[in-house]
């Protein structure tokens, strides 16, 4: 028995997302988070706890204190994870559960989100070379960029496995189709593998479409106790298994590929939950680049390790597939404002509100994927509730 | 131009390492009760927690880990007279693998599992970086 089992994902909503010009992080959070306490057929007043996280383009302190006080919401505990990537996501509905269980909390409201684009009008964006973690030892090489530290991994898969350009381009490809299946989504318009391969590099081995957008957006998720959940008469998702691993912090200091926490967190994910990646419908990986998507299907199990470039060339990613990936677009696509949208695209999967992207009768869905640069990875399984 | 990320020299635990780069060596801490070399430079041995710890020249020579070409300036124009430019993970040849730049790169031709040797660049920004260099192959290649 986990504090896990005791909650339920009530509620998600997203802003807009791509150019929103004026608009500030906190606005696009508090706008996202009213959002997903309608859907979760809850008011205001129901609101007792908040966890979020700045992200980093602006990273800030006491954030979760400055969504509570911008919503007018006095909660016992509004707390913060930093993780990396989904797991901040993830742990902050293993936080939830705890203070749930703990009886600090019976209703949370989760926000996220970032103006990566409009901020730089502000000029408060983030000093180059702070990010990566490498101050002393890294950026002073040129390592200031999260995309060539996905590139360094990149090329060395490609040494090791014979992974190729195009087939990190079959991941943007597959990307854009199921983003062109969503009307949020920031770039819907088709691209084919001509295009991909004709795209600037920016970091060899990665081309301009081999990375993530940078967007203007915000996304948020309430979680209550399963009791309270079925009381609401909204679809709701259970959390059936979570799992993490971390390695390291700076790309130097990464394990080989085959070393790295993806296998070990999907692994200890599955066992939990009972279940194996073949119960799996669909699944969310964080796509910072392409290459992150290829890293994932291995380490989620859909293919062996080395093979993920012929498994994603293969079509198996795209709907229709028996486990499609990334089916609101991915960061590539739909949009990056911290990552929080896998995990609510895979919670309307369980909903059955994804529209036409919807797979039919999903009823187990895995979100799944790295921080930094490969040094933490997060797997949620998640389940209809019921 | 803004300037290019300076590291801080004045860390007590990291000193050593950019003093000895200053003097065109490259030494890295050794746990004097483990023996594990390791970088970066800390207070204490990631392997045993143990802050006894020396200071070791090492040889400077390694393989290419893994490597990239960055070709785009990020965030702003700190970086633009550089570009194209390399960044690789070296393997030493002790053990320990660093981020460092690869001067003079043919880059047609620079593959994971070349040799290198360190060079070192005394920088503008009041700093000496221990970076790499190929050493020439045999077989005419790079």
């Amino acid at each position: 028995m986990s504090v896990l089992d005791g909650i339920a994902i009530v509620g998600v909503a997203e802003t807009a997302i791509g150019k929103l010009p004026g608009r500030s992080a906190i606005s696009l959070q508090a706008e996202a988070g009213v959002a997903a306490v309608a859907t979760a057929g809850l008011a205001k007043d129901d609101i007792d706890g908040v966890f979020s996280f700045s992200g980093y383009s602006q990273a800030m302190m006491l954030h979760a204190a400055r969504v509570a006080e911008h919503l007018g919401l006095r909660p016992e505990l509004a707390v913060v994870t930093d993780v990396g990537g989904p797991g901040t996501h993830h742990a902050a509905l293993l936080n939830v559960a705890t203070a749930i269980d703990a009886g600090m909390c019976t209703t949370a409201l989760c926000t996220y989100g970032e103006n990566g684009i409009s901020i730089r009008r502000s000029g408060r964006g983030r000093a180059p070379g702070t990010l990566t973690g490498g101050e002393d030892f890294e950026a002073p090489h040129g390592q200031i960029a999260m995309i060539s530290g996905y590139a360094l991994f990149a090329q060395r898969h490609m040494h090791l496995y014979g992974t190729t350009s195009e087939q990190l381009g079959a991941v943007a490809v597959a990307s854009r189709y199921h983003a062109s299946l969503n009307d949020n989504a920031h770039k819907r318009e088709p691209i084919t593998l001509d295009d991909h391969q004709a795209s600037p590099m920016i970091s060899s081995p990665l081309r301009r479409l081999d990375c993530s957008l940078i967007s203007d957006a915000g996304g948020a998720f309430v979680v209550t106790s399963i009791d309270r959940a079925r009381s609401l008469g909204v679809p709701f998702v259970r959390v059936l298994g979570y799992g993490a691993a971390t390695t390291h912090h700076i790309p130097s200091q990464a394990p080989d590929l085959h070393e790295l926490g993806g296998p070990v967190a999907a692994a200890r994910a599955f066992e939990r939950a009972g279940l194996t990646v073949g119960d799996a419908d669909a699944v969310y990986i964080h796509d910072a680049c392409t290459f992150s998507v290829v890293a994932g299907v291995e380490a989620l199990g859909l293919c062996g390790e080395g093979e993920g470039g012929p498994y994603a060339e293969s079509g198996a990613l795209v709907l229709g597939s028996a486990c499609p990936v990334n089916l609101h677009g991915g960061m590539l696509s739909h949009g990056h404002a911290g990552g929080v949208f896998h995990l609510l695209d895979a919670v309307r999967q369980l909903q059955g509100a994804a529209g036409r992207r919807q797979v039919e009768g999903a009823g187990v869905v895995v979100a799944h994927g790295n921080g930094g640069v490969f040094s933490t990875f997060s797997t949620m399984v998640l389940g209809r509730g019921e | 131009m803004t300037g290019k990320p300076r590291p801080d020299v004045g860390d007590a635990a990291t000193a050593p390492y950019w003093e000895a780069a200053a003097r065109h060596e490259l030494m890295l801490p050794r746990c004097d009760r483990c023996g594990l070399v390791f970088f970066p430079p800390r207070q204490l041995c990631p392997g045993c927690w143990s802050d006894e710890l020396s200071w070791q020249q090492v040889g400077g020579g390694g393989t290419v880990w893994t490597f990239t070409e960055v070709h785009v300036p990020f965030y702003d124009d700190t970086w633009a007279d550089d570009v194209p430019y390399v960044v690789a993970v070296i393997e030493l040849d002790e053990g320990p693998r660093l981020l460092a730049g690869i001067v003079e790169a043919d880059t047609e031709r620079l593959a994971i599992g070349d040799r290198v040797n360190v060079v070192f660049e005394d920088r503008p920004e009041r700093v000496t970086l221990p970076v790499f260099r190929v050493v020439p192959r045999l077989d005419g290649g790079s």
